[in-house]
Parts: C-alpha cells; sequence; structure tokens
C-alpha cells in the first residue's frame, strides 16, 4: 500500500475529490496547511508573501492504483501556473481498520 | 522506526492519550483534520444531533450525508518492536461498534532527530 499526499491549491480541493470519488477513490483525509515552494512565496508589489494556504489530501491506496490516482489530481490540480503544488508517494508497511481491528483497507 | 498515524474520532483523544501514556508513549502530535471512508460520509456517524438542513445535500435523493466527517489525526513514532502494543492500544481505546472508527496506518520511517540534544534513531524518540 502506498500513501498519497497532495499538496494542491485550496480551490482546486473539491474538483480533485469529486474526481477522486468518481474513480472510486472515496476515503480521503483533508488537512489545511501553510508552505512555499521553490519560487521563494511570491511577491506582489512591495510586499512578500511568505507562506500560502494550501489544502493537503492524504489517501491510502493499493500499490496498482497509485498510477491512477495520481493521474486523476494531477489532471484535477493543473491549472499551470507556479503554485499548482506536489504530490508525494510514501510506504504504508500496514492498515487497521479501528472497529473492525482487521488488517487492510 | 516506525510513524503510526491513527485517525480517530475527535472525543476519543483525550482517553487515546491517557491509554498510551500509561503505556509509556507520551509523544504525540494531534492535528485537526476532516475527511471521509469508504461509506461516503455519512452524517450517522456522528453521535450528535445535527439540524437536517445544515448537512443534508440533495445530490442523492434519500440519502443524508455530508462530505466530510470532522476526525483527530494522531501521529505517533515508536521504535519497531512497540508497533504492536500501541497499535493494539489505540484500537482497543477506540472502538466503539459503529461506522466512523477510524483507521490507523503504519509507514516507515528512516530517521529521527532530536534538535535539543542532537541525538539520532532511536534514541531521539525514546
Amino acid at each position: 500500500m502506498k500513501m498519497i499526499r497532495a499538496i494542491v491549491r485550496p480551490e482546486s480541493v473539491d474538483g480533485v475529490t469529486e474526481g477522486l470519488a468518481a474513480a472510486n477513490f472515496y476515503s480521503l483525509t483533508k488537512i489545511n496547511v501553510f508552505g512555499r515552494g521553490k519560487q521563494k512565496g511570491l511577491m506582489v508589489g512591495n510586499t512578500h508573501y511568505d507562506e500560502f494556504p494550501k489544502i493537503m489530501i492524504m489517501l491510502v491506496v493499493e500499490d496498482e492504483s497509485v498510477d491512477e490516482a495520481i493521474k486523476v489530481i494531477k489532471y484535477k490540480s493543473y491549472t499551470g501556473n507556479y503554485g499548482d503544488g506536489k504530490i508525494f508517494i510514501t510506504p504504508v508497511d500496514d492498515v487497521f481498520t479501528v472497529r473492525t481491528g482487521l488488517n487492510g483497507l | 522506526m516506525k510513524e503510526i498515524i491513527a485517525i480517530i474520532r475527535p472525543k476519543k483523544v483525550t482517553s487515546t492519550k491517557s491509554a498510551l501514556e500509561k503505556l509509556g508513549f507520551p509523544s504525540i502530535t494531534a492535528v485537526q483534520v476532516v475527511g471521509r471512508g469508504k461509506q461516503q460520509g455519512i452524517a450517522s456517524e456522528l453521535d450528535i444531533e445535527i439540524r437536517p438542513s445544515a448537512l443534508v445535500r440533495s445530490k442523492t435523493a434519500g440519502l443524508k450525508y455530508m462530505e466530510y466527517i470532522p476526525k483527530r489525526m494522531l501521529s505517533i513514532i515508536v521504535c519497531n518492536e512497540d508497533v504492536d502494543v500501541v497499535v493494539k492500544t489505540i484500537i482497543e481505546v477506540n472502538q466503539t461498534d459503529q461506522i466512523g472508527d477510524g483507521k490507523v496506518f503504519i509507514c516507515p520511517v528512516d530517521d529521527a532527530v532530536r534538535v535539543r540534544t542532537d541525538e539520532q534513531g532511536d534514541d531521539a524518540i525514546k
């Protein structure tokens, strides 16, 4: 299993989650985060914005569905401008459902 | 070293914390999150009475649902040999027999550093 953490624009979150739901990735977690990328924030006139609000979407999927989920996230969060976000994929050793105590997604 | 990411009900955080503290794992990072599981965000997951108009979305006719349910995400980093006991405790404390109890993910962690003393590895989290 893999954990996909996608940091996307707050305005594109609904599109991404709807797209993921349509592709049968219904379970996910949303976290409000602040961050910056390698553009070092943004200069608007004399004001320097260091960190921007973003939303991190976290979902855990089976190994074989990773590519499909990433494709959906990429397609739905793309605007072509700086700040579209990043997607990180990390390994997950084990998953338990609390209610049943059983292993697996 | 493993990271245990547990997504649980907000009202169970206190009992989970005290149970883990008794076992000697007091260190926790808790984050307020919203999310949904494979039940697609059913409102009956919540034990409290909510004004129906506040949560019913007529997208699916006749089905009461809200898109996201507030949860707490706990992140606990423990040594490899402690993973089983921590996961077992979290599951025991949080079981309510109703859907929405949450999930526990176990992810590998390569290294940890304690900032104050510059310790690395297992020393940093003990």
